[in-house]
């Protein structure tokens, strides 16, 4: 047989090297953008100091880490802080978007704006909002706890309070995100499941826990992981409202992380800490994989 | 404001998801640091990173040094307080990378940067820095010195602690603040100053310390007794007899009613202005602050020097101060000194500078000056400036900030902030940050 005319050959050529000529934009920014800083974090994590004072520290990190009360103070926050604004969150999501869902709501477009408009929010604009309005002496939220005979709150002074403005920023922040999600996962159940269980005489409760709850596993799952995951790296709220206070209160692993590489030049230190952080958050998102997860 | 201010201080330190997204790529250029790259050219055009009215008024110092100096031009940048620290930080970190030729860099960032970035500003010493030693306020020097006694900086703006207080309201209760020899004193006619003044309190601290440290003033104590968080040589001090001497003396202020919990900065300010406070231990960049902010309280308002700790103590201290330094990696060194030797060792210069943007110059030279004997109509005719100068003139002593500041400052706040509002024993608190402060820094305690 005899060889393909050189331009053919050239055809094949090309069409070899297309997809990748193609993928090289996105393989280039990935390479440079992620893959290379997360492992020069992971190098950077064994050695100390910093500039030319960088030497290499092996593990000492690492140890350094265990024995650290703060970085402790930290994790024990942000864990209080995931417990308790999750599940409430994803609850109320639930909640919002089945009732948005139903069909007897009127204005649901007007609705369901409404409540995903907070998520397009900035983050520090809501942390600041928020920071007026927990304001203890002259916030809004105090006046209007007092104007309906309940005392004022130390928001932003007391710790336990403080977590709770945390916990309420977050959940006003992304709630309606996950009710968007829900919503899609609403849609996609199939009508004739309800009509049928209607028939059979389930009643509303029913119909939710037997049809809508394990038609949204999927769905549920995925925003389980996705907000614990985003809780594990809780940052701007908690800098905005209190910089971590009061007395470390509020405090999460990320600002801690942050103060740690910018405010104290200890890079290796806080590349340790990002990847204790990573630890936690991969084992935590494989629990729950497999604790939720759809059962072969 | 131009200067480090009260509270404003270290939000400096504050920068944001960008940073933290940035990180990757700023620590893998970490180890190059050198500072031999640079140059040492004579002329050219050099750019100078400032802040606000510092950076306005050092552009006013421009046009008399370019005549002065044919051949070099000036460029006065003013990058904004706190993104100039994250911009310094950022450029050092790059190995000198992208960084202006002078640098104006304040005295909490100032040794982080020498222990951090060892090599990254220029030797000063070596352009001839060293003949300026005795010309500045005393207890600067050390600080703008690195370990090898190389000079980095040339001292720019000078704060000496100062205590102003509510004349009217002293006045009422037949009290005169001039006459304190200690802060006891002072305790001791609290009630007799809060009977003449119902509701009012001396000062307003953020008890918590959320969101941002409130220090100054404990910071202010310490340094009236020579002490700090670091001693000279950078071993830990925050569990010193004199830190915890410090931090008991709020409490005893605290629990005398004397301080009203300032939630935040501008709840502060409206105290002030609500006539709440009675006193304001404010660094010299407060007499101008207080003027321009509350200008309703024109006569009320007078200053004094602070009272001391311990009978017969020290009553001043250089609260803080601000720095210019040439980046090691300028091409044009020479220019870049001369032109921060033009601004800062020459009366005029840093007189015109003071006047235009209000930064106390450390230049003793400087305060020779009729504007510093000047009676101030606000503050019921007194010289305000002079009581400032002759603060200064006592000799502050040298602070060692060290470039663990930042962890120092946030393990202390929450010491305070545990004694104020939840009644910790100060010496415990300060012992447990103290013992915080080696684990994370692997410095001794002294």
């Amino acid at each position: 047989m005899p060889a393909p005319p050189p331009s053919r050959r050239r055809a094949i050529l090309r069409r070899k090297a297309l997809p990748y000529l193609l993928l090289a934009p996105a393989l280039v920014t990935f390479g440079v953008f992620k893959a290379y800083p997360i492992v020069s974090s992971l190098l950077l994590s064994l050695t100390t100091g910093s500039g030319a004072n960088t030497r290499n520290a092996g593990l000492a990190n690492y140890r350094k880490l265990l024995d650290d009360p703060l970085f402790w103070t930290a994790l024990g926050n942000t864990a209080r802080i995931l417990v308790v604004q999750v599940p409430l969150m994803l609850a109320l999501a639930l909640g919002l978007s089945v009732a948005l869902h139903a069909a007897l709501v009127r204005f649901r477009t007007v609705w369901r704006l409404g409540i995903f408009m907070p998520s397009v929010t900035g983050l520090v604009a809501t942390g600041v909002v928020f920071a007026f309005l927990l304001d203890t002496d002259r916030g809004a939220v105090n006046s209007l706890l007092e104007a309906i005979g309940l005392s004022g709150v130390d928001w932003l002074g007391d710790g336990f309070w403080a977590r709770m403005a945390v916990v309420l920023v977050l959940t006003w922040h992304y709630t309606g995100y996950n009710a968007v999600i829900y919503l899609a996962g609403l849609q996609g159940i199939p009508k004739e499941l309800y009509e049928a269980a209607m028939v059979d005489g389930a009643g509303p409760l029913r119909r939710f826990f037997s049809i809508t709850l394990p038609a949204l596993r999927p769905v549920l799952l995925f925003t389980v992981v996705l907000s614990t995951i985003g809780t594990l790296q809780l940052f701007d709220e908690p800098y905005v409202l209190t910089r971590g206070g009061p007395d470390n209160a509020t405090l999460t692993v990320s600002m801690y992380l942050y103060d740690n590489g910018f405010r104290y030049f200890d890079f290796g230190y806080a590349s340790a800490i990002a990847y204790a952080l990573t630890l936690i958050v991969s084992v935590l998102g494989a629990v729950q994989m497999r604790l939720m997860g759809e059962r072969e | 404001m131009s200067h480090l201010s009260r509270r404003d201080l270290l939000r400096a330190s504050g920068a944001g998801l960008l940073a933290l997204t940035a990180g990757g790529a700023l620590s893998a250029c970490g180890g190059s640091d050198s500072g031999s790259s640079g140059g040492d050219a004579a002329t050219g055009t050099i750019t100078v990173w400032s802040w606000t009215t510092a950076a306005e008024a050092l552009r006013g110092v421009v046009p008399a040094f370019e005549k002065d100096n044919p051949g070099i031009k000036v460029d006065v940048q003013d990058v904004g307080n706190p993104a100039i620290w994250d911009k310094i930080t950022v450029g050092l970190a790059a190995g000198g990378q992208g960084l202006a030729d002078v640098l104006h860099i304040g005295c909490d960032y100032l040794p982080g940067y020498l222990e951090k970035f060892p090599g990254g500003l220029a030797d000063l010493s070596a352009l001839g820095a060293d003949g300026y030693k005795d010309k500045f306020a005393q207890g600067l020097w050390p600080a703008v010195s690195d370990k090898d006694g190389r000079i980095r900086a040339l001292p720019w703006e000078v704060n000496a602690q100062g205590f102003f207080y509510r004349n009217d309201m002293f006045d009422r209760a037949g009290i005169d603040p001039t006459t304190f020899q200690t802060w006891d004193d002072l305790i001791a006619v609290a009630e007799k100053f809060k009977a003449a003044n119902p509701g009012v309190a001396l000062f307003g601290i953020n008890k918590s310390g959320t969101p941002s440290p409130d220090l100054d003033f404990l910071q202010s104590l310490m340094q009236q007794q020579g002490a700090f968080y670091f001693d000279l040589k950078g071993d830990i001090t925050v569990s010193s007899p004199e830190a915890i001497r410090a931090l008991t003396l709020v409490k005893r202020l605290d629990d005398a009613g004397l301080i009203l919990d300032a939630a935040s900065s501008t709840i502060w300010r409206s105290q002030i202005k609500e006539g709440k406070l009675g006193a304001n231990p404010l660094a010299s960049w407060g007499a101008h602050w207080i003027e321009s902010k509350f200008p309703e309280q024109s006569g009320n308002w007078r200053l004094t020097q602070p009272p001391a700790v311990t009978p017969g103590g020290k009553r001043t201290a250089i609260v803080n101060s601000t720095h210019l330094a040439v980046s090691a990696t300028s091409p044009r060194r020479t220019a870049a000194w001369k032109f921060v030797e033009y601004a800062l060792t020459r009366p005029a210069s840093v007189n015109s500078m003071f006047n235009a943007g209000g930064v106390f110059p450390a230049l003793t030279a400087a305060y020779q000056d009729p504007i510093y004997s000047a009676p101030n109509a606000y503050y019921g005719g007194q010289p305000v400036l002079k009581t400032f100068a002759d603060l200064l003139g006592q000799g502050g002593d040298a602070t060692n900030y060290s470039g663990d500041f930042a962890r120092a400052l946030k393990l202390v706040n929450d010491a305070q902030a545990k004694v104020l509002t939840k009644g910790a024993d100060p010496a415990a608190a300060l012992q447990d940050a103290a013992k915080q402060l080696a684990q994370q820094t692997g410095r001794k305690i002294k």
